[in-house]
Parts: C-alpha cells; structure tokens; sequence
C-alpha cells in the first residue's frame, strides 16, 4: 500500500472521464459564476454611507472584518488542507477553485473598505479582530480541525460550517442594510459572496455524504456525534459574537433566528436532520427574500446586479446566417 | 406559520413575503397590500405635514418657495378648488406596496430636510396637470383625468419636477454628436456634465473619433482613441447628480466598422484592466446590414479609419452609409483600415453580453430605412428607444460655435393599455398624451447646450410610449407572444399611431408650423401613409375584436383623410412615439414594464434610493398564474414578434431586452440577434441572463427562483 502511494506516477487530469459527474457540474457552475469586486460599483455607496450612525458604520466595519478573517482562514488553510483528502483529481482541481475565490472574497472586503473608510477605521477594526475573543475562538475551533493529521472527513464537517454557517451572523448585516434601501451595491457584491458560499458548502457537503456512506454504523455515529457537538460549541461563541456586535442596534434576536436557520441548512449539507425547530428559525422575511440573487431586475445606472455570468462562447455556423 | 413571527409593523417584512410561499404554495397578495396599507398607517400619514384647507396649503407652499407661483397664477381660485376636489373624489389608492413606497420615496415633494411629506399622490397629479395645461382649464381638467385614472403618465422627469419651484428639467433623454475635434469632445463632456445636472439621461456618439494610433496633425501614433473619452465621461456622469435625485446616467455609441470596436467592446470584460474597465457607462454597437452579409459569408470585416474617412468624403464617418460604401471604402486605399472576423465581432459581443448586459445594438440600416424623415440616424440613447435624425456643429478655437448644429432631446410619457382599453375612448387618451408631452417641449430650453435647445425648437420631437401590456394580456386571458397576443399588438399600435399624427395635425392647425423639414419628409410626400392606405389595421380573430367591441378603429378611408390633411397642413412633432422600458413609472401605474413580458412573477427589485423590494405582476392572482409565464419562459422569439408588430407602427424605437437562462450560450445570442434583425427591430436594450440555482443551494419557498 505504501509503495503504491510513494511511486505514485503523476496524471494529467482528464475532464473527459469522470469519476463523480458532480465534479464537473460544480466547476462548470463555480467558473461561469467568476467574478471580481471591481464590477460593482461600490462607489456609488458612499452618500448612503454617509447616512449611517458612527455606531452603524463601526459595526459595519468590523462585521466585515469578522468576514475577511473566515475568507482568510479558507482561502489558505481550510481548501487546501482538504486537498489531500480529495478522491479525485477533478475534486482537487475544483478545490484550488474554491481556495482562489475564498481570496477573491477576502480581497473584495478590502474594497469594501478603501471605498468607504479611512484608514484609521479599517486599522482599528482589524486590531479588534485579532483581540476580539468570540471572534478568535470560531477561527481557532475550525483551524484546530484543520489540523494536518485530522480524520478528512472531520476537516470536510468544519469546512461546511465555516462555509454555511459562521459567515452568516455577518452576512445578515448587509442584508439588513440592502432591505432599508442601505449600501445596495455592497450588498449585491455580498450576494455574489453568497452565490459562491452557497455551492461551496453544497459541494463539500455533498463529498462529506459519499465518504460518510462507506463508513461503518459506529464510524458513522461517531462522526455524527462529532458533528453535533463541534455545531453546539460553534453555536455557542456564535450567540456571543451576535450579542456583542448586534445588541446595541437591537437586532440581536433576529440574527439570532438566522444562525437557527443556516445551522440547519449547514446540517442538512451534511445529510443531517435539522437541529433547531422550525418555530426558532423562521427568517425575517426581508432577510430571507433578500438572498436569493436570481432574477433581480435592477436599474442598470445605480448598480452591476449579481446576476450576470461568463457565458459559454460557441460559434455560430453557416446554417445560424440563413438569411 | 411565518406571519406570527413577523412584526405586524414591518412593512418590509410584509413586502418581502410576496417572495416565499405560504403553506399551501399560494403567492400572499394579502400580505403586500398589508405592507402598503402598514407603510401609509406606520409611515406616510404620520410625516404628512397637515393643512387644514386647500388654499392654507397652497399658500404655504407658494411662500415657502415649493410651488412654483407661475403655475398657480395662470388659473383661478375656483377652478383649483374644482380640480383639487374632483381629484380627491377618485380616492385613489396605491394597489401595491412598491407604487406606493416608489412614489413616496423619489416623487412626492418633501420639506428640505427630506423629513417630511408636502404632498399626496392626487397633489402630484395635479400640480402636473396644471403646469403642463398653461391655464387652459379644460386641457387641465383632461390631463388630470387622464393621469389619475392612470391611462397616462408622464416620464419621471415631468412628473417628479412639474410644478416644483427648485427642480431639474421635464426632460428625460439627450442625444449628443461628438465630432473629430477637442473642440467638440470638450464641448460635450461639458454638455454631458450641465445635462446630467438637469437629471436627464445622456448618450453620445463616438464614432466619428479617430482610432487609437491614428495620426494628428500628420504625426503618426499620437492618437488615444475612443477609450479615454469614455473614461472621462463615465467619470463625469459619476460626478454630476440631479440635488442628489437621480445619479448622472450615459450611453455611448460606436459604429462596429470603427477600429476601436474591439477595445470598446472588452471595456466591459470581467477581467479587464482597472485602467480601461467601464463600470457604469452603458455601450451601444451600431451595426449596419453589411455586417451580417460579411458575417454569412464568414469573411472578415474591414474597420475604418475615421479621420481618413472624414478627409476622403468630406463629411463624418457617421454621415455615411457603411453598407453603401463599404466596398468603395475598402478598395479606397486612402482610408486606413484593419480587419476582425465578421462571426468571431459578433461573438464577441455575445460574450460581453453574458458578463455584463451590454453592449446595446442598433441596426443601422433598418433605423435609417423605417425613419420618415430626411436625414441620417446614427445613434441612439441610454435606452434605446430613440431614434432621431441630428447635425453636426462646427467650433471656434474659443469654444463657440462656428455653425450651430442640431442635438437631440426627447420628453417621453407611456399609455397604460389596459387602463386605456378599459377607458373606452382611446382617441381621445392619445391626443391628451400627445398635447401633454408637446406642452414639455415648448417649455423646454436648454440654454446651456444651445445645440439641443435648437433641435427641440425646430423638431418639438416627443416620445409616446405604452406599458403594461402582459398585464393587460393576461388579464384577458391571453398569452403573451400568441397569434391573438400579436395580432393585439399590432392593431392597437396602428390605432395608437393614427391618433397621434392626428393630433400633431391637429396641433400644427392651431401652432401654423410644422416641424423643421417636414416638406422634405414622407408625411409630405404621402408615402408614408401607402401602408396604411393599400390594405387593413383590423382585428381578424374574434378574440381580438372582442378586445375592441365598442370602440372606433381607423380605417382605409380614415387615414386617406388623415394622408390629405397631413400633406396640406403638416405635422407640429417631427417625431412622435417612443417606446421606453418604464421602470419606476410603471410600479407607480401599477403595470408590467413596457411592452415586455415580466420578468418574474413576482419581479425582485433593487435600486440605490429603495433597496430591495418585491413587486407583484399586474392583475395577477392565484387564479390566472398560467397567462403570468415570465420572459424566460417564453423565450425570445414570441418576445420578438410581439416588438416586430409593434414596431411597424412607432417612428422611433422600442426598448427590447432579451432575456437567456444562463446555460445559453453565445450562438444562442447570435441566432436571436439574426432573428431580430431579420423581422425589423429596430434596437436591441439589455441582454438579461437568469441562473437557476443549484439544485441544493436554493433559498426555499422563494417564489422568483423556484418556477
């Protein structure tokens, strides 16, 4: 076995064998669905910046911090460290796919950032992120999962968390704000965040069921054990991260609700049962609806959309030119 | 289950429920009228400064310096009384919670601080009414009517600045020709920056700028090309804003035969250099018929030098007729040139479509065959649904004119058609329109760019539109894009149009001037009328002349006394329908856009002043959902039909987007590019891509993304 492994002979990657089809399906989506923050004219936020309290904004700042460390930690540490674990070589290379827009993303805060604020403000937030408590321990309990060593599948639970779970107590402010006619244009540059996080955590959710399936009924509880309570010990720094970010502006509560439903729907990435009863995780509306990129027909002065595509290039033949 | 955990006063939340399900998978209709009713209970009627008579409030807004005085004089206190009390008996109210928060948010005059409301809907209406009637207390009365029973209304600019003592202009659009000189690209970004200010939109026409690396003053190499031109203007539309209202908005233009067609093009690729990338200027392609032959043949296309072009004819490039002289140019070896595949120009632009909606098309050679007027149509503006003939001005080294040309403006209104139809008297609600809009024109004058001041003057062009008809449509239980769906279209748009150039007949009777050219027109030699002389505008099927039981259509005979009033009296409006795309104006009427198919059942809309909201389709309930099939759905063709009916009745253009799902690839753009083409559109708008969700990545229950 260790022989094979050690005089293992370098392969191309053919695309034109598969493995797993859901491979391909998600690369096709991830690079039709590339983008850069210089598409969105973030600029044209600045008077509704303007608008916001010095509270609000400091808020905004250090939510989006909070952001940026999660899309650090994935970008080079968490897509990577599953590449190991990967079954195929089309799984790898939607992997690296995955790293790159992770530092996509932690890049488009920073222009977040350099549109918005001075740099005083951006260096204080990040000096809070790195002293903030509740902040460090999320980033700590994934990393630590992360570890070099780790069971794969423990890694892939961690990064469907990560994925479909902690970056929502901070995706829920622009959403907020994008409901109250507030930094639109960030908020379409988030939900193309969205989009990307969206097939993330579905994909490593979906590797996560087929390596669960050939586990034994024991490795699979253990597993699942496993799962549930990393979820609580998440869950638990994540109430106190809300609490401390959101209780001034009152909108504790709500966000609240919001972990409830995306801890769900990381769970149910997983191919696990929900663990917050539908009572507590009923959305607002506003919020909710707000998600959704699809079909949003905006005016194309004020903003960019997050509905627009690489398209697949054909040529036209002779038979298309029968005029 | 949702409604207990929703605030009863969060008229957002309330909104937002339009997008998701209920338990039984019905659409909540209730739900958004409870936003609205909550967001007049919660929020409108609570910052409503009160008076308690209609003259303490006139008094008040007059002295205050809200209402412009001018308007109020021209009409007695009595008939105020009258107009203001006959408009409050409509008890109008807003059906859905967008109109109503739209019209709250961006409309209605509001105390400096922007805190409080001066003015209900009825107020607007009527305040718009008065201004645009000039003391005729009749035309007053009429436009009131019209307005408010929701048969017209006016474009933004009008109905947001009428009557307002500090406001931008009533008009919406400017077109403006930029010649190859510094004079003139200086002369406009300087016009582009005063007209933005006024909240109009802007489009210029680049083509006749000489290419990157053509020579000045026989230097070779020394030129920059379009691109920085386009950079500076995208910069100054940025800077320039209506008081805040309206961000500065432009368009610009480019024949496909100049040599930066293909940088013009990647200006809005996703990767493109930070030092070329165009954000928010919208890019229009002029493409005439030569294209698609050389692209049939799969030869290359040449590209010309405009600076040679201008030298060899003595006119600019934009003067001439590529596809008459194409092959004259190419064997002319004077005139520099490059070449790009035909197919591969056209891909290209498909491409650029998918990663940004843009650019826009016109198709030259179809404009310039269907314009009645003599003269060259070279571009068009932010919306495509303009198409005028312009003339070039010539500077001084000091910036003044050495020969005033021509530029174009043009003050649009829209018809509602269902609200028209139900209206009985079509006639009538089309010469309303017409005298409405043309009351715009001869306010306007716009001393700051005396090129357009002097187009408006000879031309008095206007812009009739129409929307709402899949509201209509469906409403009637017929499908958008059927045989009977087009068949409406194309009686009704006759109709619109025999009206119209009565009432501009009209007009000119009681003006005695008719527009600048008019003996040079087809109205003045009558061939304009040959089609509607030789055969029918009729209802054929009977569910289509149900449509119209009860009222009058123009017939044969009609419109050859139409032909021989028109050819002895004229026309006042040199130019008189335009189709736009109606955004904020249909969700204040209550109508679909335009005259597109909806975009969702329930559309998702976004813009800066607003944010998020939800808008449901007009008339739709959870009974007749099958005639609500989006423009996804029904795909491009039938979209395109229903505009080639229409078209062949509207002197200028029609705003179309085209709509894809975005496993469409760039042949599937190309193909509907050549099918538009070849029925006669006129101009192609967005290009609009639709991605389903993964399946598994779904938000659930949301009624825009799961069909």
């Amino acid at each position: 076995m260790k022989d094979t492994l050690a005089t293992r002979i370098p392969r191309a990657i053919n695309w034109n064998r598969l493995d797993d089809e859901k491979d391909l399906e998600v690369w096709n989506r991830l690079t039709v669905n590339f983008w850069l923050p210089e598409k969105v004219p973030l600029s044209n936020d600045i008077q509704s910046w303007a608008t916001l309290t010095d509270h609000e904004k400091q808020l905004t700042i250090r939510v989006f911090t909070g952001l940026t460390l999660l899309d650090t930690i994935q970008n080079t540490v968490g897509a990577p460290a599953l590449m190991p674990d990967a079954v195929t070589p089309h799984e790898e290379a939607v992997l690296t796919n995955i790293a790159f827009m992770e530092a996509v993303h932690a890049r488009s805060y920073s222009s977040i950032f350099s549109t918005l604020c001075s740099t005083k403000e951006i260096d204080e937030a990040f000096r809070w992120s790195e002293e903030n408590p509740h902040l460090q321990a999320k980033a700590e309990a994934i990393l630590n999962t992360y570890a070099p060593g780790n069971d794969p599948l423990k890694r892939k639970i961690a990064s469907v968390f990560l994925e479909s779970f902690l970056f929502y107590s901070g995706f829920y402010l622009p959403m907020y704000w994008s409901s109250r006619a507030k930094l639109t244009n960030t908020a379409d540059l988030i939900r193309l965040i969205i989009r990307d996080e969206a097939v993330h955590g579905y994909y490593i959710g979906y590797k996560f069921q087929r390596g669960y399936e050939k586990l034994t009924e024991a490795e699979q509880q253990e597993l699942k054990d496993y799962a549930f309570s990393l979820m609580f010990e998440l869950y638990g720094i994540e109430n106190q991260y809300t609490e401390e970010l959101y209780d001034e502006i009152g909108l504790t509560e709500d966000v609240k609700v919001f972990l409830h439903y995306n801890a769900n729907k990381a769970l149910q990435n997983l191919g696990f049962e929900a663990l917050f009863p539908p009572e507590v995780s009923e959305v607002n509306p506003a919020i909710l609806a707000a998600l959704s990129p699809d079909s949003e027909n905006h005016d194309f002065f004020s903003g960019s959309g997050s509905s627009y595509v690489i398209g697949k290039a054909v040529a036209t033949e002779d038979e298309d030119w029968d005029f | 289950m949702l409604d207990s955990s929703v605030n009863e006063q969060d008229y957002h939340a309330l909104n937002a429920m339009l997008n998701l399900y209920d338990g039984e998978g019905k659409i909540r209709f209730d739900a958004d009228r409870m936003a609205a009713r909550q967001y007049f209970l919660q929020h409108v009627n609570q910052n409503t400064v009160f008076f308690h008579s209609l003259d303490e409030k006139l008094g008040y807004l007059v002295s205050e310096g809200y209402y412009e005085e001018a308007v109020l004089d021209q009409y007695s206190k009595n008939f105020m009384r009258k107009i203001w009390d006959a408009a409050y008996a409509k008890k109008f109210r807003f059906p859905t919670f967008l109109g109503a928060f739209k019209y709250y948010t961006s409309y209605t005059l509001k105390t400096r601080d922007g805190q409080r409301f001066l003015e209900r809907y009825e107020d607007r209406v009527v305040m718009t009414a008065l201004a645009l009637a000039r003391g005729d207390e009749a035309l007053a009365m009429s436009f009131m009517e019209e307005i408010l029973e929701g048969r017209f209304q006016p474009a933004t600019p009008t109905f947001l600045n009428a009557g307002k003592a500090s406001r931008g202009e009533l008009i919406s659009c400017f077109l403006l020709r930029l010649e190859d000189n510094m004079e003139s690209i200086g002369r406009g970004i300087n016009s582009a920056l005063q007209l933005s200010k006024r909240g109009g939109g802007v489009a210029l026409l680049l083509t006749n700028i000489r290419e990157h690396g053509a020579p000045i003053k026989g230097i070779e190499n020394q030129s920059s090309g379009v691109i920085p031109v386009m950079k500076l203007l995208e910069d100054s539309f940025s800077y320039a804003n209506q008081l805040g209202a309206r961000q500065g908005a432009g368009a610009v233009y480019l024949n496909a035969h100049h040599p930066d067609i293909m940088r013009f093009l990647d200006t809005k690729r996703e990767n493109a250099d930070e030092k070329i990338r165009i954000k928010t200027l919208s890019l229009g392609v002029v493409i005439p018929d030569i294209t698609f032959e050389l692209a049939k043949k799969n030869a290359d296309m040449y590209l010309f030098s405009p600076h040679d072009v201008e030298k060899v004819y003595g006119v600019p490039f934009s003067e001439i007729s590529v596809t008459e002289k194409y092959n004259e140019m190419v064997d002319d070896k004077r005139i520099r040139k490059s070449k790009v595949n035909a197919r591969e120009f056209f891909q290209t632009i498909a491409e650029i479509q998918f990663e940004s909606g843009y650019p826009y098309v016109m198709f030259e050679d179809t404009v310039n065959r269907m314009n009645p007027i003599a003269g060259r149509i070279n571009m068009s503006n932010l919306c495509s649904e303009i198409l005028q003939v312009n003339e070039a001005s010539e500077f001084n080294d000091d910036l003044s004119y050495a020969h005033l040309g021509t530029d174009i403006s043009c003050n649009l209104g829209s018809l509602n058609i269902a609200k028209s139809m139900d209206g009985g008297d079509l006639g009538g609600t089309v010469g309303a329109a017409i005298r409405a809009l043309t009351a715009v024109s001869e306010m306007s004058a716009i001393d700051s760019v005396p090129s357009v001041r002097r187009g408006n003057d000879e031309s008095h062009a206007i812009g009739l539109g129409q929307m709402n008809l899949h509201g209509f449509l469906a409403r009637e239980h017929i499908h958008y894009g059927s045989p009977e769906g087009v068949e409406f279209t194309s009686v009704y748009f006759a109709t619109v149009a025999y009206h119209a150039i009565r009432t501009s007949c009209d007009l000119v009777k009681e003006r005695k001037a008719a527009f600048k050219g008019f003996e040079d027109s087809d109205y003045a030699s009558g061939t304009f009328f040959d089609k509607y002389t030789t055969r029918d505008w009729l209802p054929e099927s009977d569910k289509v002349k149900a449509l119209f039981e009860g009222m009058t259509l123009p017939t044969r005979g009609d419109w050859q006394v139409l032909k021989a009033d028109v050819m002895k009296h004229g026309l006042y409006n040199r130019n008189l329908q335009a189709v736009p795309p109606t955004g904020s104006i249909s969700y204040i009427n209550n109508s679909t856009s335009s005259i597109h198919p909806i975009v969702s059942k329930i559309e998702i809309r976004k813009e800066g002043k607003i944010g998020r909201v939800y808008y449901p389709a007009a008339f739709m309930d959870n009974d007749n959902l099958e005639y609500y099939r989006d423009a996804y759905e029904i795909g491009p063709e039938a979209l395109i039909d229903t505009y080639a009916a229409a078209t062949e009745h509207v002197d200028q253009g029609l705003s179309l987007t085209l709509f894809f799902p975005a496993e469409a690839t760039t042949r599937d753009i190309n193909r509907t590019q050549i099918y538009a083409w070849k029925k006669g559109i006129k101009t192609i708008y967005y290009v609009r891509l639709r991605q389903e969700a993964l399946e598994g990545t779904e938000v659930q229950g949301c009624v825009s993304c799961t069909l």
